[in-house]
């Protein structure tokens, strides 16, 4: 049975496209009609700090986030998706994708980067729809793993949107001469793990 | 953006929906109410304000939309980012008295500068619409501070508006505009980042298109004197009394009458919230949420200045039993409902600040307010359906943080990089003067550059401050200030001035990034990012105008340049700039110069791999570089002399790279212990070794590995401290092998080092009454320290080596029997007899003649044939080699009137003996003569020995001499018959013994030393071939897989002739010659070394990560990897790698 989905929360690092993807996510509701807020923290985006945006769905939601009120969580990196369990709850829905980037404590060996797999147990323990996209083609270009991570969603069940809406959200939302690559990375997701 | 511009530009008769940022709905708001003209500066959260207008300017300049874009570009909107807000407000103000119709946008922060403007001209009159936009920042995402800006209204007397939603800040612009211009008064609209920041579905209406057209009316309001303003204050309060105020008070104070509200049902409870801003989201959410909206009451204030005195009166009157007010930062509405509470008599209890979680700093979170309302309404908030997740503290504790970092490719980190380097901060002594921007980020690790950060501009005025503050006790040291191009604009050149006018003794060092680069790419007046409608400033002559002397732009990818340049900012007194110019990696200007045909690549083989051993289990106290340690980084970039590892190798194989740049580093106890990993005598190397490392470098100048060897093993301390190579063989698991060595001289002693620490049981047998043999016997006590040998070998002792002295082979024992009763035995008897002349043992009597070996024996024993206290006599040497220069400095020494004369066949360029001794001989008077050998001789009747020499090559006679004693010391041969059972044709000409590897070819036996043959006869040599049978037996007895690292050093030596005239004599007798006082003057070694640069990749290297950090060199198994995703192909650290591991390679297609 598909949960109701009030918020969605996308984490990841400054330069991975969680702005971009929050907005073919908004445009999506905007164009199925249903009322959208959206919060994004991204003090040093393109600088490699942490961001995270939220999206509210419905009337009086925001885009705010609060402990165990994500409903569905896109991580583009792992880390960053670990750093979101209090958000969690159990009915959420999780996809993440393993693509590591270390931070700086992790390279000056003062942290140490943890074990994906086992954190990867834990929610799939823990939540009923956990996708942990552990590989990724090789072509597709490490920007673009946002989309392809959302195509990869639009095939898990408590997703709010169709396929088809992404796609139109798509079309409104990215320039021209992005538009193609984007839809290409977004069918990829959808494809290439089906098999 | 096009389309997002054309669409913010159109006008919709029907209402349009659109997800938009608040930001951008104020913007739509402001066009909506027909402005006419943005001042801005841009700052978090409030710049994509700006932006807007930024985009709508180009947009409408370009003549081809004109006629595609009537609609659009028909009613034309200024904009321009001023260079600060006071100027941005000021401008504002002007075009407002224009009758133009205008908004002005900062920071919470930017008011401050500003204010100066804001607080006159509201006694004054403004004609056209003021709405100045303040965006705060509770929480600080990225401020410095985060004061509440709706004080504003009460301290200037301006309404101020403080919508919550993207949609409340939309349409409360168009009231302010109306309202500023029906008041002719500035008004704020003051938001918060949740609100700026926040995205959600807004209505794109209609667009007044009324004209304004510019006009000016001289009227007495535009001239502030004081004889006008105490009557211009009181006007000023009344407008803020006027029905157009009160209206809009009463319109944006909402009784929220949600869906199921007591309100609605007219059935009242006793809680009533008052909220306003972003706070009122966070409740709508909470209560709809969790269905509990019956519960409170809830009045919502748009406009909190003036109070909405009414309003909140009538909600007090509902005989409400409790009032929270809920807003983020100060009580400013709290305080406002007390006071009027407590005119009005009201009994409601008021909470505000300070009940349950509510706190003054921070902001607010669905958290926050879902506690405090759980509190307040004391009900618990279900949560039972969504629970968060078993034992997720475990998952969450200790995960690495990630503060932001400067961009691959940031010219910042260039700057940095290049200031570390210049401007060493390993004691930390200078000052550095930080500002805000991007390039703060120059404070955390791993650049740590900067000192201090304040408010915006204050890094000039802190450090001309703090030069004054040190004056006195620092005597006038040189303090930096650190500010970008954009801040240098908005507020450094007044400081600049000041610090020019006061004679300070500052550098400022402009990061010139051609951008204000934090806030999203802005141009500023020094960068005008190629538009034509600006002017461009440059900053190098506008400075030099002002008077400072030095001015120094570089580029800081061009380090050597930009050290050059830095170096000579810094050592002029008074005001020095540097400008370091280049474009942020965001501009087209960066994009343009990178080679896309190019890509940078880690040579595996060099990051992080030693260089040295291949076996990585051999010792290596070489340390990681301490964190801020940069000279190996500097030596790569500046030194004069630049000279690969492997031509300065050590035959014994020591790490002279980790030796040399230990001492560089001012590590001089791992300098002791890297000698030591390999070999016991740091000591009598550094006084007796000929230095082959030195010797065999191609450069003109070679490192004085030597002379440092002698420096740093003369600090006491550090020689007497054998505690790594004990607990290296303490440690070592015990192999239950036994290996016997023959012969303790340094070959013998060396290989027992080795196989002692790798676990062997060793007994050295030894014919004389103690270790050393030539060292001891036949080196003069005057060229070394023998006390400090002595110690040296008799570490061995200490880790579990055994001693057998008086013990002759041959003699009191046999090969065979060692053979039998060890794993493995190591010969190195050396070659104990010396050569003689028949000439000389036929015609000169006995107590005439010695050999060398036992002259020097002798000498060194005090037991001398004959007596030195009478008067001087001529002794003759015979040969060339160093032992005959020994003796003859020997001969000399008994008696400094001796005449010593020295006869060898060679050359002064061709005699085997070490240049710089025979320099000595020379010193001492000792007098050579080349091209001769003795013919005949013979003792005269006045018992003098009479010789005949002749000349080597012509075969001719050459002089006649007279003297009292004749020394022979025309080499060293081998007790043969000690060791004959290895077989004849094993032995070479001149008596030693031929092998393979150290090995023999005989049973379990090894050589070592000069015993065997080919082996360079030297106190290095001997060490070398010593540590090679050491291999040799481990290869034998545990299947070691690693053949002797110090092959090829020891090969060379072997076979290559020595260059004779010493590479770099200055240096050597600099730091060389004595021991005495060379740790004072050791104190500047580092500095006075940094001339060399000794390269060779190293394992122990984080000098990237340590020191440079960027984000597109990833450490993975301990080496560099270059994340492609991240690098943008600025290059710079291929000048950063000490190891030369990175380097460029053209992408192939």
């Amino acid at each position: 049975m598909k949960n109701k989905i009030n918020k969605i929360l996308v984490a990841g690092v400054g330069g991975q496209g969680i702005v971009y993807l929050t907005n073919i996510l908004a445009e999506a509701a905007v164009i199925s009609d249903i009322p959208v807020s959206v919060s994004e923290i991204h003090g040093l985006s393109q600088r490699g700090g942490i961001v995270t945006a939220g999206i509210g769905l419905g009337k009086y939601n925001t885009g705010f986030i609060g402990k165990a009120n994500v409903d569905f969580l896109i991580g583009l990196e792992p880390l960053e998706t670990q750093r979101c369990i209090p958000y969690l709850h159990k009915n959420s829905s999780i996809i993440f994708c393993n693509y590591q980037i270390a931070p700086y404590s992790v390279n000056s060996e003062t942290a140490k980067y943890p074990d994906v797999n086992s954190f990867a147990d834990y929610l799939k323990e823990q939540c009923k729809e956990v996708v942990f996209v552990k590989t990724i083609p090789e072509n597709v270009d490490s920007v673009l793993y946002n989309v392809l991570l959302l195509g990869r969603a639009t095939k898990m069940m408590n997703f709010p949107f169709t396929a088809e809406t992404i796609e139109k959200a798509i079309q409104n939302t990215v320039m021209d001469y992005h538009r193609e690559k984007t839809m290409s990375a977004f069918r990829m997701g959808r494809e290439y793990y089906s098999k | 953006m096009l389309r997002q511009t054309i669409e913010i530009l159109t006008s919709h008769s029907h209402p349009q929906k659109r997800c938009v940022m608040g930001n951008v709905a104020i913007a739509r708001g402001a066009i909506e109410a027909g402005v006419n003209g943005v001042f801005a500066y841009p700052g978090t959260p409030s710049t994509e304000i700006s932006e807007v207008f930024k985009y709508v300017n180009d947009f409408q300049n370009k003549s081809e939309h004109e006629e595609k874009y009537a609609e659009q570009t028909a009613r034309k909107i200024y904009f321009e980012y001023s260079i600060n807000e006071k100027i941005a407000l000021e401008k504002a103000i002007a075009f407002s008295i224009g009758h133009k119709s205008t908004m002005c946008v900062m920071k919470n922060v930017g008011m401050n500068v500003a204010s100066d403007a804001l607080m006159s001209i509201t006694y004054q009159t403004i004609m056209g619409s003021l709405v100045i936009v303040i965006c705060d920042d509770p929480g600080c995402h990225s401020s410095s501070n985060e004061q509440d800006s709706r004080y504003w209204g009460p301290m200037a007397s301006v309404p101020v508006f403080n919508p919550a939603t993207p949609d409340e800040a939309k349409e409360m612009t168009k009231q302010a505009f109306l309202l500023s211009a029906e008041l002719k008064l500035p008004v704020i609209v003051r938001t918060t980042t949740r609100v700026s920041h926040s995205r959600s579905v807004i209505n794109y209406g209609k667009i007044n298109y009324e004209n304004h057209s510019a006009k000016f009316d001289r009227i007495p309001e535009h001239i502030n004197i004081p004889a006008r303003t105490a009557t211009a204050h009181t006007r000023l309060l009344d407008k803020l009394k006027s029905k157009a105020v009160l209206n809009l008070l009463s319109e944006n104070s909402k009784h929220l009458t949600l869906k199921n509200s007591p309100l609605e049902r007219g059935n009242l409870t006793q809680f009533g919230i008052i909220t306003s801003g972003v706070s009122t989201a966070y409740l709508n959410e909470i209560l709809h949420h969790h269905t509990i909206e019956d519960k409170v009451n809830i009045l919502s204030l748009g406009m909190i200045h003036p109070f909405p005195e009414q309003e909140v009166l009538n909600f007090l009157e509902k005989n409400l039993k409790k009032i929270l007010v809920l807003e983020e930062l100060d009580p400013f509405i709290e305080n406002a409902v007390r006071t009027l509470a407590q005119k009005n008599k009201n009994k409601s209890e008021i909470l505000g600040k300070g009940f349950s979680v509510l706190i003054p700093t921070g902001e607010f979170s669905i958290d926050i307010i879902t506690k405090v309302l759980e509190d307040f309404l004391n009900i618990s908030i279900n949560k039972e359906e969504n629970r968060i997740l078993d034992n997720s503290e475990n998952y969450i504790q200790n995960l690495p943080p990630r503060p932001p970092v400067l961009c691959s490719g940031c010219p910042h980190r260039a700057t940095f990089y290049l200031l570390k380097l210049a401007i060493p901060r390993e004691q930390g002594e200078l000052l550095m003067c930080g500002d805000i921007g991007c390039f703060g980020l120059g404070a955390l690790p791993p650049l740590k550059m900067i000192d201090t950060i304040n408010h915006m501009g204050m890094s000039i005025s802190m450090a001309q401050g703090l030069y004054e503050a040190f004056h006195h006790s620092q005597n006038g040291k040189k303090v930096v200030a650190l500010l970008g191009d954009g801040t240098f604009f908005h507020s450094g050149l007044t400081s600049l001035v000041n610090a020019v006018y006061t004679r300070a003794n500052i550098l400022v060092v402009i990061f010139d990034n051609r951008t204000i680069g934090m806030t999203g790419h802005q141009s500023h007046p020094g960068a005008s990012q190629h538009l034509p409608k600006y002017h461009e400033i440059e900053i190098a002559p506008l400075l030099k105008g002002m008077g400072i002397e030095v001015v120094e732009t570089f580029n800081p990818f061009d380090i050597r340049d930009g050290f050059v340049k830095l170096n000579k900012a810094m050592s002029h007194k008074g005001v020095s700039v540097i400008i370091s110019k280049a474009p942020c990696i965001f501009l087209p200007d960066f994009k343009e110069k990178t080679n896309k045909k190019m890509k940078i690549v880690v040579d595996e083989n060099l990051c992080n791999t030693c260089a040295n051993h291949e076996d990585v289990s051999l010792a290596c106290s070489r340390g990681y570089a301490p964190k801020n340690n940069l000279s190996r980084a500097r030596a790569k970039l500046f030194a004069e002399v630049s000279i690969a590892g492997e031509e300065q190798l050590c035959p014994a194989n020591i790490c002279n790279h980790g030796f040399f740049n230990s001492i560089l580093e001012g590590d001089y106890k791992s300098a002791v212990e890297i000698v030591r990993d390999k070999m016991l005598f740091a000591r009598t190397c550094g006084d007796i070794c000929h230095r082959p490392c030195e010797l065999f470098s191609l450069q003109k100048e070679a490192v004085p590995i030597k002379a440092l060897k002698k420096f740093v093993s003369s600090i006491d301390e550090n020689f007497h401290d054998f505690t790594l190579p004990k607990s290296r063989a303490k440690n070592s698991a015990s192999l239950n092998k036994s290996v016997a060595i023959i012969g303790a001289g340094p070959a013998g002693l060396s290989a027992a080092y080795d196989l002692a620490q790798a676990g062997y049981s060793i007994e050295i047998f030894e014919k004389e009454n103690k270790a050393g043999g030539m060292v001891t016997f036949a080196i003069p006590d005057f060229r070394m320290d023998k006390t400090g040998f002595d110690f040296e070998a008799m570490q061995l002792k200490e880790i579990g080596v055994k001693f057998h002295f008086n013990k002759s082979l041959g003699k009191d024992f046999t090969l065979e029997k060692l053979s039998d009763e060890f794993d493995s035995v190591i010969l190195a008897i050396g070659m104990g007899k010396s050569k003689t002349l028949d000439v000389i043992e036929k015609n000169i009597p006995f107590e005439k003649r010695l050999d060398a070996l036992s002259f020097l024996k002798a000498f060194n024993t005090k037991a001398l044939p004959f007596r030195d206290d009478i008067e001087s006599v001529v002794i003759l040497i015979i040969g060339g080699g160093n032992s005959a220069i020994d003796a003859a400095r020997s001969a000399k020494k008994l008696n400094p009137h001796n005449k010593v004369i020295v006869s060898c066949v060679e050359s002064a360029e061709t005699m085997p003996a070490f240049a710089e001794e025979v320099n000595h001989a020379i010193a001492e008077d000792i007098e050579f003569i080349h091209d001769s050998f003795v013919t005949e001789c013979s003792v005269s009747s006045s018992k003098k020995i009479e010789i005949n020499l002749h000349s080597f090559v012509k075969k001719e006679f050459l002089k006649k001499l007279e003297c009292n004693y004749i020394i022979t010391a025309i080499g060293q041969q081998s007790e043969q018959p000690v060791f004959e059972k290895i077989g004849k044709e094993k032995i070479d000409m001149q008596g030693r013994i031929k092998n393979d590897k150290g090995f023999s070819g005989y049973k379990n036996i090894f050589v070592a030393g000069d015993i065997s043959s080919g082996n360079n006869m030297s106190v290095i040599g001997a060490i070398a071939s010593g540590k090679k049978a050491a291999v040799g037996v481990r290869k034998l007895l545990e299947n070691y897989q690693h053949d002797y690292e110090g092959e090829k050093a020891l090969e060379k030596l072997n076979n290559t002739p020595l260059q004779l005239s010493p590479p770099n004599e200055s240096f050597r007798t600099k730091w060389g010659e004595t021991r005495v006082n060379v740790l004072s003057e050791g104190q500047n070694l580092g500095r006075a070394l940094e001339r060399f640069n000794l390269y060779q990749s190293c394992m122990k290297c984080n000098h990237c990560i340590d020191n440079f950090g960027c984000p597109a060199m990833v450490k993975v198994n301990g080496k560099i990897k270059i994340d492609y995703s991240r690098c943008t192909l600025c290059g710079l650290c291929i000048d950063v790698c000490p190891n030369n591991a990175i380097r460029w390679e053209i992408v192939e297609r």
